[in-house]
């Protein structure tokens, strides 16, 4: 099972659209309101390299994937969703 | 007589799933109207829109929560089959008795303009070959961006095209925005409970925009409006670290520090992919007859932000999209009377 960690903003369409992608696919993740935490905020952007929400890691196998906005073909692969 | 009485697959595809496209669609399948709708997604580009507050019938609505909407009412056609995840790349047209333009003043009816031989191919990019036709071009517009240096380099690192999504990573920063109009101004309204301090850069003399939110600009004492502003490139070394712009009126290029920079100057049109077959003014907006919504092209109709149209609303969208969806439907009918295969269905 892979371990999913979305960061998001409360306002930010494209996060909701992962989650609820997530929900549709029974995808389990840990959300992370970076608008509120801002040192959360800077993790995201130090693994991340840039500051743009949603940031989704898939933790899988020890190795770690990380996904910039809602990219539906991304997720699909690194959560193996056909 | 029905025109969904003929051989062909599809009477009607409608390229895109904004409100406009969605209004079309609704309007088809009431029509009883085989239709086929590609598009990448629902809701078009206020779907980044976290409040809505002029959507008729609603006071406040998101841009998600609207596109749900949308594609529910969509999805309740009968008629009407969805291919999302798709982008349409190129249409041709199929037939060796096409008209290939048009002169709506030469004509009494959308109806006049029936050319039974002609049909139109459409590919997407992930290989899907569809025919119909008619066809209904809802696919809107998309952010224009700046072109300038560093604006690619630092896409995601300071700089962002959603400061809806993106104003609370800019918490205690000073930030750049850079677009007088509407989008401008709004972005400035998001950024308030976050930056610190707020260049708006606006390349005229004065901001556009409705006077409700140019208010809460002007009153904000966080807000740096500069006028006459051009912006020439933005720097950085990891992130952004500031911008620079050149004052059209002196002529002097001058630096702003900002660790944001926010892109807010309009829209282009998704009309790509038809660029060979109807007309189009200088900004690569569809031209069309805004009584039909009829394009240069007997067959091909058009509506919302992809057009010359001049408000560019999701309600004024919807108006002309139910008005092309109504012409394609009276040219369709027109060109199943003209067809022999038609006639003994009638």
């Amino acid at each position: 099972m892979a371990n999913v960690t979305i960061y998001t903003t409360p306002t930010c369409a494209y996060c909701k659209m992962t989650k609820s992608f997530f929900k549709e696919h029974n995808v389990t993740y840990k959300e992370i309101d970076v608008a509120s935490d801002a040192k959360a905020a800077e993790v995201m952007i130090q693994k991340s390299g840039q500051m743009g929400v949603p940031v989704t890691v898939v933790e899988k196998e020890g190795k770690a994937e990380l996904i910039v906005g809602f990219d539906q073909d991304k997720l699909s692969t690194a959560l193996g969703i056909s | 007589m029905n025109p969904m009485n003929v051989s062909h697959p599809y009477d009607l595809i409608i390229i895109g799933a904004g409100p406009g496209g969605c209004a079309a669609a609704v309007y088809a399948g009431r029509k009883q109207l085989k239709t086929l709708v590609i598009t990448e997604s629902f809701g078009g580009q206020s779907i980044v829109s976290n409040s809505i507050e002029n959507w008729i019938g609603e006071k406040t609505i998101s841009g998600v929560e609207l596109a749900k909407k949308l594609e529910a009412h969509v999805r309740a056609q009968e008629t009407v089959t969805v291919k999302t995840g798709e982008k349409v790349i190129v249409v041709r047209e199929v037939g060796d008795m096409c008209i290939s333009t048009l002169d709506w003043k030469k004509l009494s009816s959308v109806a006049a303009s029936a050319n039974a031989a002609c049909e139109y191919e459409v590919t997407t990019d992930k290989g899907g070959v569809f025919r119909a036709k008619a066809l209904l071009v809802a696919s809107g517009g998309r952010r224009r961006r700046l072109d300038v240096l560093g604006e690619a380099q630092f896409d995601g690192k300071g700089v962002s095209y959603c400061s809806t999504c993106d104003a609370p990573l800019f918490r205690g920063k000073d930030v750049a925005v850079v677009g007088g109009g509407n989008a401008g101004l709004e972005a400035c309204v998001d950024l308030f409970p976050y930056a610190k301090k707020i260049y708006l850069l606006n390349i005229g003399d004065k901001l556009g925009g409705d006077p409700i939110t140019q208010k809460q600009v002007f009153d904000s004492s966080r807000v740096t409006v500069i006028h006459h502003a051009q912006t020439m490139e933005i720097f950085g070394e990891t992130l952004v670290t500031g911008l620079k712009y050149q004052d059209t009126v002196s002529g002097v290029e001058k630096k702003l520090a900002a660790q944001g920079v926010f892109v807010e100057i309009g829209s282009i049109p998704n009309s790509e992919f038809v660029k060979d077959l109807v007309q189009m003014n200088k900004y690569n907006e569809i031209i069309v007859d805004h009584k039909t919504l009829a394009t240069s092209r007997p067959g091909i109709f058009a509506a919302g932000d992809v057009t010359d149209e001049i408000y560019k609303q999701n309600n004024t969208s919807v108006g002309d999209a139910v008005s092309a969806t109504l012409s394609a439907y009276n040219y369709l009918l027109n060109i199943s009377k003209q067809t022999p295969a038609a006639q003994e269905t009638v």
